[in-house]
């Protein structure tokens, strides 16, 4: 497969550091990495493990506080280090080109899809403007979009997320570049469109036999998509192998972790459900959610207003005790559905908890409020970065507390104790703990009221694998001690056919279906919970037996 | 803490700021005790003297020392300055945060009468404000607070927007808190940072307001040592000795400057990734 003996890229022995006031921090140590061309070499590893470092570090885009040692950096038989600044703005983009994680934040929305890919044609390739809006047409046919010519003239804004990534991947292969850096490219997408854009890739990579380095957290994505794959932690690179083996048998205890940690649908976390014979704990009848709000101009002016639906029409039991799953795509309505429940949407329709309707966010009174918490995805967002833990976890009790339970922060210091966090967390401000622990402050300052419903919003999809993992295990923990029911909204089917009792498929605002989590892989199911399953991933351990493509 | 000092001095805005609005401090402090005469005793044999080595700074009209005079007069200027704003700003700044958390209608009417009321300009306003109370200084000291309260409102309400949509802020509705803890200890500490970097610029605004209404007879009444009342004494004394209105209008313009620069060094050193 590697004719040629030059590598196209050689990284060797390459350091990097950082200098803040505190003094220095090391991000990368003593790299050695090389990728030949026609070949896929995935990096996995967590978030701060200097994955996106070393992608700058390559295309010579280094912050001005990072400081280097003496190694390698070449592409081909160009030492990149020793370019110049102007020189390297050369090769971007003619020999090295990179996809980033958000096509969101990547494209330049006040520039049509049309300009920013004819600008890389004619900077790089010296076509003149007709000649690369026309070769742009061509290539935008080529990634599989349907009305290329149309596509050209469009805003950013005007296409989907599936459809700009796409854009940017063939703004990314352009120039036929030698180097393809891909940073988490499938990360913001849906399931489906993912696997979608994967599917492209593959076939471009196949086409045109480009070296690609592609970087993820994702290791089921990578065993499908690298033939090499390089683990980074920490900044060192501690394992790198053949994808087959290197999965079939870690030899890195960090490796072997991560996989460990990978959500796996065969192995269950939770007990089977209690009896179904109890009235459920929550109703949820013809449901919706509309946005936005008709505006005193639009009413003078008898203009015709359109709402933006959230949920149309949700009818749902969720039954005392159970973990029920929401999964579908982003924009379907599983967030707006959980804000609804919480009060912090208006919603037309009944919610009956515990026997009691509700009809509207006045209904939803102090116990209410006390029995259904909530848990966001985002635990640097949910948790007030001026007040310290003792704060934040004093709130519930201060409202919800019985007085004769013990002070206040002894409570808290128990609480501590429940979600596995040391005692002196609670002097501690929110930006002086670490993600997967301030998710823990999340579900404690939840379970501090003792709730009887917990809606948990996507609340691991911000954190890292083994990190998740462990947030998991403490909720299924609390689950078994306190027989609270969860709503737990995910896009990762694996996880949810893991922990749920049953699972809800939603599509844009719409509720497909639900059906136990033992039987959602049936092909009875409807057509879109099916395509929906086709398109996740595997976890990489099941991967083991099966023989791997060569 | 010391890490905050440490980025404030390091820019030369935040380090000079601090040095100018640190002696002016010191002169409201220990101003009183360190004077060489009383603000208030005249000398009939030494008026209008040039600066000498028995009189600094000069001394006006009556024969008073002028040096002793701006020293005196600074805890009355630069207090009640930094009263008016600091008054105006928390008024201002629970206004924005609130009407940001009501939103929708509330917010829209609270924010429209802001809007009409900052149409009059400040100075405006104050004159509308004291000539109905009255002239004194505890009522110039309210005008000016008042004619601050409207852009304060804006700009935390523009700040207070993006917290509001943060995930807390929903826990916190979530959780049934009452609107005064939501907006007043979830969503003021962090729309706090420009606020106070608004606030120490407007400080400068302030000292000039109230030396503009010293000025007009509006404010501090004679024989008090306001600055602005100092100028506006000593303007008809410009063609016999100019001293008596260059030291006052000095001490101004080095008031508005100094804070001006402690405003520009803070919006830096509270801005750590700028």
């Amino acid at each position: 497969m590697t004719s040629d003996n030059t590598p196209v890229l050689t990284i060797r022995d390459y350091s990097l550091a950082y200098r803040v006031p505190a003094g220095k921090i090391e991000v990368l140590k003593g790299i050695d990495l090389t990728v030949h061309r026609g070949e896929i070499v995935g990096l996995v590893g967590e978030s701060g493990s200097g994955k996106s470092s070393l992608a700058s570090a390559i295309m010579r885009y280094l912050p001005g506080n990072a400081e280097e040692n003496a190694g390698e950096i070449r592409l081909g038989e160009t030492d990149l280090r020793a370019q110049s600044q102007r020189a390297m703005a050369d090769i971007r983009g003619r020999r090295i080109s990179m996809v980033f994680q958000d096509p969101a934040t990547s494209l330049n929305p006040t520039l049509r899809l049309g300009e920013q890919l004819a600008e890389v044609l004619i900077r790089h390739q010296g076509l003149s403007k007709d000649q690369a809006w026309r070769e742009g047409e061509a290539r935008l046919a080529h990634v599989g979009l349907k009305t290329p010519a149309e596509m050209m003239r469009r805003f950013p804004h005007e296409v989907s997320g599936g459809e700009k990534q796409r854009v940017v991947i063939t703004t990314a292969f352009a120039c036929n570049p030698e180097l393809i850096i891909f940073d988490e490219p499938t990360t913001a997408l849906d399931v489906i469109t993912a696997r979608q854009i994967l599917d492209l890739f593959g076939a471009l990579q196949a086409e045109t036999g480009v070296a690609s380095l592609y970087i993820s957290h994702d290791l089921a994505l990578l065993s499908q998509t690298a033939r090499r794959v390089a683990v980074l932690e920490k900044g060192t690179i501690v394992e790198e192998g053949e994808t087959a083996a290197l999965f079939r048998a870690p030899a890195h205890p960090y490796t072997r972790a991560l996989i460990d940690a990978v959500p796996h649908p065969e192995k269950p976390l939770v007990e089977a459900p209690v009896g179904t014979t109890a009235p459920p704990l929550v109703r949820i009848r013809d449901v919706s959610v509309h946005y936005g709000r008709k505006g005193l101009l639009d009413t003078l002016l008898r203009r015709d207003f359109q709402r933006v639906a959230g949920n149309r029409s949700i009818t749902l039991d969720i039954q005392p005790g159970e973990v029920l799953g929401i999964v579908g795509e982003s924009g379907s309505g599983k967030s707006t559905l959980a804000k609804a429940m919480t009060g912090l949407n208006a919603f037309e329709g009944l919610i009956e908890f515990d026997g009691r309707p509700l009809r509207g966010l006045s209904d939803m009174n102090r116990s209410y409020r006390r029995d259904v918490q909530i848990i966001f995805q985002h635990p640097d967002a949910s948790l007030n970065p001026r007040q310290k833990i003792s704060e934040i976890l004093a709130r519930p009790i201060k409202l919800y507390g019985n007085k004769d339970a013990g002070t206040t922060r002894d409570r808290i210091v128990a609480m501590l104790e429940r979600v596995r966090l040391p005692a002196s967390t609670i002097d501690r401000y929110p930006h002086q703990l670490s993600g997967g622990e301030k998710q823990r402050i999340a579900i404690a300052r939840a379970f501090l009221s003792n709730p009887r419903l917990v809606i948990c919003d996507e609340i691991t999809s911000a954190l890292d694998v083994s990190v998740q993992a462990s947030v998991i295990e403490l909720l299924m923990e609390l689950h078994r001690e306190t027989g609270a029911t969860y709503v737990f909204i995910t896009h990762d089917i694996n996880l949810v056919r893991q922990i749920a009792h049953r699972i809800a498929v939603m599509y844009r605002g719409d509720l497909i279906e639900v059906a136990p989590a033992s039987a959602i892989a049936d092909p009875d199911r409807k057509p879109y919970t099916r395509e929906l399953l086709a398109a996740v991933t595997p976890p990489a351990s099941t991967q083991r037996a099966q023989p791997t493509l060569s | 803490m010391t890490d905050f000092l440490r980025r404030l001095f390091r820019t030369p805005q935040g380090l000079l700021g601090c040095l100018i609005v640190g002696l002016i401090l010191l002169a409201v402090v220990a101003g009183s005790w360190v004077t060489p005469y009383g603000p208030n005793d005249m000398q009939a044999l030494a008026r209008y003297k040039a600066p000498s080595a028995a009189h600094w700074l000069g001394t006006d009209q009556y024969g008073r020392d002028i040096l002793s005079r701006l020293l005196d007069g600074a805890r009355s200027t630069v207090v009640m300055a930094v009263l008016a704003t600091f008054i105006g700003t928390l008024g201002g700044a629970i206004l924005g945060t609130g009407s940001a958390y009501l939103g929708g209608r509330a917010d829209e009417f609270i924010m429209r009468t802001v809007d009409a009321v900052m149409a009059i300009p400040s100075l405006l306003l104050a004159l509308l404000v004291v000539s109905l109370l009255g002239s004194n200084s505890a009522n110039a000291l309210l005008a000016i607070a008042i004619a601050f309260v409207p852009s304060m409102a804006r700009i935390s309400r523009s700040v207070a927007l993006t917290v509001r949509k943060q995930d807390y802020v929903s826990a916190a509705v979530a959780r049934g808190e009452g609107a005064a803890y939501i907006v007043l200890r979830e969503m003021l500490p962090n729309v706090i940072a420009p606020i106070v970097v608004e606030m120490t610029i407007r400080v400068s605004f302030a000292v000039m307001l109230f030396a503009t209404l010293s000025f007009l007879g509006l404010g501090a009444q004679p024989p008090a040592s306001d600055w602005g009342l100092m100028v506006s004494e000593a303007r008809q004394f410009l063609h016999r000795s100019y001293w008596i209105l260059l030291w006052p209008s000095a001490a101004i313009a080095l008031t508005a400057i100094g804070f001006n620069l402690l405003g520009d060094g803070l919006r830096d050193a509270l801005n750590p990734r700028t």
